[in-house]
């Protein structure tokens, strides 16, 4: 496959907003990963997973304040320094948020790429769902996003779950979805986008629809730009 | 309970209470390691049926919790605690079943060896030679037949008959270079002179180590060894 196509390593374990760090052979694994794969970008989200000690396998958000800036950017660069290179982190979906944040999920999202020195991920999908489940405009936060400090863009598809929309990655992006996507691409139409969706997942034509509508729009907004 | 200090932390999105949000999150932790073990276990769930499956879940995921990054590697536990549970007096194979089953899981996800070409490996296999086996070779011993109970269709439904299970069973599992995973029963004698192989033992002891096997055996077994492809290097 890499022989055809350009492959971006996208982990969900790498918890780089642990106050423990990146646990221990991890990033050692994901080298040799990296060195045999030649991706074109390495990515994980902006979140944490748990302990050393126990992990949840789940992306659990973090709350906004300096000290998360300050814990993710000392893993960033504990990351940076042993892959290599530079990474990039994804905005995750989240169904709850601190009381003792003290800045929004975007202004956070971009101090840290500043500071650490990483890329942003920007999920198009979670974007919207943190909006719709925390009550803020979801354009605002993407229109907020520098161009220059995004890497990649994500599309999936969300469950609602009656009183919170869950990202459950197993169904084809919403029709807000899809306008707030185009919304990003006419600010940044050159950036790869990524369909995910990983459960319950379609026939090929059903998945390939996703990124041939994602494509088009692209081309769409490409056109749209001045010369 | 979620942790009230928690709950008082933190809002709940959309309509969720706190404690609602909190408990999307709490619920999703064991939901997920039921799943790997599921995944891993599957043959185990099919003999217990979905209530005695989750319910040995629930169990085994209170008391032992994920350490390892990779989901996959949760649940080395589970063939001994599987074995303490009174379902298994009824089951007494189901350890077994279990401990087939995370080793299939070791070796499918074990990086495939490039075993020596056998004209190789048959020039150099002096009888004080060591023959080191690949990476992706397990040797099991059980105290039960299961193998055929792991290879049953999923959708027979039929019981489990004594027949099917009673009497030890000793496996070599393996994979070659891009292949699939490989089974194959040993005999007592095989199983010993391929574990002191294993071991590090030179070809002489191995050999010697393996009660009743006779020439014709040792050369079978080597033919086999070579055919396979177990060994990657000879010291």
């Amino acid at each position: 496959m890499r022989e055809d196509y350009p492959i971006a390593l996208h982990g969900v374990s790498l918890s780089i907003g642990g106050v423990e760090g990146p646990r221990p052979g991890y990033l050692q694994k994901l080298k040799s990963l990296a060195a045999r794969v030649d991706p074109f970008l390495i990515t994980d989200h902006l979140c944490f997973t748990g302990t050393h000690a126990s992990n949840t396998h789940d992306l659990l958000p973090l709350p906004y304040t300096e000290d998360a800036i300050a814990t993710v950017s000392r893993n960033v660069a504990i990351a940076q320094d042993v892959l290599g290179r530079q990474i990039a982190l994804e905005n995750v979906s989240s169904y709850l948020s601190y009381r003792e944040s003290a800045m929004t999920e975007w202004e956070f999202l971009i101090a840290v790429a500043r500071r650490s020195g990483c890329r942003i991920l920007l999920d198009v999908n979670n974007a919207y769902v943190s909006a719709i489940n925390h009550r803020f405009s979801p354009e605002t936060y993407v229109d907020a996003v520098p161009r220059d400090l995004v890497a990649q863009l994500h599309l999936g598809g969300y469950t609602d779950a009656g009183k919170f929309l869950f990202d459950t990655h197993s169904r084809a992006p919403t029709g807000p979805v899809w306008e707030l996507y185009r919304r990003v691409i006419r600010r940044m139409p050159d950036k790869p986008v990524l369909i995910e969706w990983d459960e319950e997942v379609p026939e090929w034509s059903g998945l390939e629809a996703q990124a041939v509508r994602a494509a088009e729009i692209q081309r769409e907004e490409r056109e749209r730009q001045p010369a | 309970m979620a942790d009230p200090e928690l709950v008082a932390s933190v809002t709940g999105g959309g309509r969720l209470t706190a404690a609602e949000a909190v408990d999307v999150y709490r619920g999703g932790y064991p939901a997920r390691l039921t799943g790997a073990l599921g995944e891993t276990y599957e043959t185990c769930w099919r003999v217990l049926g979905d209530d005695g499956f989750f319910a040995a879940a629930r169990g085994f995921i209170a008391r032992f919790p994920s350490r390892s990054h990779d989901l996959s590697d949760y649940g080395a536990a589970f063939p001994e605690f599987l074995e303490s549970l009174p379902v298994a007096k009824d089951a007494p194979y189901l350890g077994d079943l279990a401990r087939f089953a995370w080793t299939f899981k070791e070796l499918f996800h074990a990086k495939p060896h490039a075993g020596l070409e056998p004209a190789l490996l048959a020039a150099q296999a002096r009888p004080e030679a060591v023959l080191r086996l690949g990476g992706a070779v397990r040797l099991l011993c059980l105290r039960h037949r299961v193998y055929s109970l792991f290879r049953r269709d999923e959708k027979d439904e039929t019981p489990v008959q004594e027949a099917e299970w009673k009497g030890e069973q000793r496996l070599i599992l393996y994979k070659k270079e891009g292949n699939p995973i490989f089974v194959r029963e040993l005999t007592a004698p095989e199983h010993a002179a391929l574990t002191a192989l294993a071991a590090g033992l030179p070809l002489a002891d191995a050999l010697a180590a393996a009660e009743g096997l006779d020439e014709a055996g040792a050369r079978e077994l080597f033919a086999f060894v070579s055919a396979a492809g177990l060994v990657t290097h000879i010291e």
